[in-house]
């Protein structure tokens, strides 16, 4: 805590020194930002602790030999867990079944749903805008209760434990993605560039794949991205409805922290972790980009 | 002309006919065979279900809410939702007020410290809930960071949050702000500058900014990160689940308990209605805060 402070009061000083501004502004304001500076610091290294300090704790374990409680730092350092994790053929299998799933599921849900992302964006018709907002409203489903239902009637279609019903249960979290962001990268082309094209004699089909396709290919990208990663990391209904004949990554992890040693564990989350942090990396300027608000407002 | 207008029409609804047909088949279809099967038909949709199931409450005609009897006068179920609805409230209104005060720092002061702060508060979109939720536990369970700080400078008595519902609350709150931040930031991004600065050369206080400027025109993605907060954490399965206690916990895993281990499906159901009832009550007030606000921007009448 006064380590933190002190910083504060230091950082507070220079940028004091700084601004010759400042210097007119007297003792009160001065005070007043360093204090203001050190709370700040101070929030940011709580949240640092908050947000980051499991991650590097759990990050730890995953090279950890023994670790006994009241040490800080392990007191030895291995790669066993590593290689547990590789050479177990359920751990090894999982992974292989969670890179199956994923791109079907991403492949899936693109030839579902981009025809109707061309159709919201380019067409006039009945019903257009309660369709769009009843894709976006199953999101609005607590999704343990949505897996509940769905599970009750899977035994009667014969999707129960099937390959098929993983598909569908990880297909349902992506439909969103696939739909509202590809819509927006659409509406987004300026139709008087398609008229040109179409006006030099371009048909329909050439104007969508030579203009309109590779102006839209980077919001259709980002869906892609986000949907195989809705599908990669989903749990909840794989568990319902994949136990015991389909265990992917994430649904591994349910059993593998009960019956494995922890640094089993962590091997395993870094190892689930890798994709994520990848895919969001290169999608994050769109997630972040300030557009989230738009879709999520009924127009 | 009228002949290509009539194609459009008829062409837009086809290509929007798959996503549309995979929701109806499903999600309207499985809801609407649960709130048959929750009343007592065990019929149609649900007579495979039904063949598994035990203690099932069937109705020979008509309805029956035996089931819905059944579930809310279980003490234990009860005190899973009790359990359920305080962490919804209580992550609710913490995520809104962090992502309100990170938004807000971010806003007003443009320091690398501010920067630090709102990348740090994204870092959970980043990874899994199903890593999220174990490191959680692991970082305030037995062998966590705090425990063994607390035992190495003599105070012996640090609790371990691990297995309590405090850990679930937390799980929540991790996983749950960087879409608080996310939103807020957007729309208190989308208040210029210029309102603020006439603001303040007017005399105004900086609490007086915010109150009168930035917090009318931040009502609507208030009220969402509020709302899908809300729905998010009531269809919560694997941080309760990780971190949470056998009982009491959250509906979710008392859900699929009820579903998979106890084999008693209808009163799993029964607990996904009770779930969804909840959240249609935080869901109007999203539709509800929409509305009136398209209302005043003229919108809708």
């Amino acid at each position: 805590m006064s380590a933190v402070e002190s910083e504060g009061v230091v950082l507070g000083d220079l940028e004091q020194a700084e601004l010759p501004v400042a210097s007119t502004r007297g003792r009160g304001s001065l005070v007043r930002g360093v204090a203001q500076r050190s709370a700040g610091l101070l929030f940011a290294f709580c949240l640092l602790l908050f947000m980051v300090g499991p991650l590097v704790w759990l990050g730890l374990r995953a090279f950890s030999g023994l670790w006994d409680f009241p040490q800080l730092l392990p007191s030895d350092w291995t790669l066993q867990g590593w290689r547990t994790v590789f050479d177990d053929k359920n751990l090894s299998h999982s992974m292989a079944l969670s890179f199956e799933f994923a791109p079907i599921v991403t492949v899936a849900s693109a030839a579902i749903c981009l025809p109707a992302a061309y159709a919201f964006s380019r067409y006039r018709f009945p019903g257009r805008r309660v369709l769009l907002i009843s894709i976006f409203a199953t999101n609005a489903f607590p999704k343990i209760g949505l897996y509940i239902a769905m599970a009750g009637v899977f035994y009667s279609l014969n999707l129960m434990g099937t390959f098929m019903g993983v598909v569908i249960v990880q297909l349902i979290g992506t439909l969103v993605f696939m739909t509202w962001i590809p819509t927006a990268a659409f509406s987004a082309i300026p139709r008087s560039l398609e008229e040109a094209a179409r006006d030099v004699g371009a048909g329909p089909l050439r104007v969508f794949f030579r203009v309109t396709f590779p102006l839209a290919a980077p919001g259709i990208l980002v869906a892609m991205i986000l949907s195989f990663l809705a599908a990669f990391d989903e749990a909840t209904g794989t568990f319902l409805v994949g136990l015991p004949n389909y265990v992917t990554m994430p649904t591994e992890m349910y059993t593998l922290v009960l019956n494995y040693p922890e640094q089993v564990g962590a091997v395993f989350s870094i190892l689930l972790a890798i994709p994520s942090v990848v895919l969001m990396t290169l999608a994050r300027k769109h997630v972040m980009g300030g557009r989230l608000a738009e879709g999520f407002q009924i127009r | 002309m009228r002949r290509r207008e009539l194609r459009e029409r008829v062409q837009g609804l086809l290509m929007v006919l798959p996503p549309i047909g995979v929701i109806a088949v499903f999600i309207g279809f499985p809801l609407g065979a649960a709130i048959a099967y929750t009343l007592g038909k065990t019929g149609g949709p649900n007579s495979v279900v039904s063949l598994i199931a035990q203690r099932q409450h069937v109705a020979h005609h008509g309805v029956t809410i035996d089931a819905y009897r059944e579930m809310l006068s279980n003490p234990t179920v009860r005190e899973d939702l009790w359990a359920t609805v305080w962490i919804t409230l209580v992550t609710l209104v913490v995520v809104v007020a962090a992502s309100w005060a990170i938004a807000l720092y971010l806003r007003l002061s443009n320091t690398w410290l501010a920067r630090a702060v709102s990348s740090l508060s994204v870092v959970p979109l980043f990874i899994p809930v199903v890593i999220a939720s174990y490191s959680i536990f692991v970082f305030w369970g037995p062998d966590g960071l705090f425990r063994t700080i607390a035992f190495r400078i003599g105070f012996h008595g640090f609790p371990s949050l691990g297995y309590t519902l405090t850990c679930v609350l937390l799980g929540e709150i991790w996983v749950n702000i960087p879409f608080g931040v996310l939103m807020m930031s957007s729309g208190l991004n989308g208040v210029p500058d210029a309102l603020i600065e006439a603001g303040r050369d007017s005399g105004a206080s900086m609490p007086r900014v915010v109150r009168s400027i930035l917090w009318p025109m931040n009502v609507i993605p208030t009220v969402i990160v509020a709302t899908f907060t809300g729905i998010y954490v009531l269809g919560s399965f694997t941080v309760p689940y990780l971190t949470g206690p056998t009982q009491p916990n959250m509906l979710g895993p008392t859900m699929s308990n009820f579903f998979a281990s106890f084999n008693q499906p209808q009163q799993a159901e029964v607990l996904a209605m009770i779930v969804f009832v909840l959240a249609i009550g935080i869901g109007a007030i999203y539709v509800w805060a929409n509305v009136r606000a398209s209302k005043r921007a003229g919108q809708i009448s």
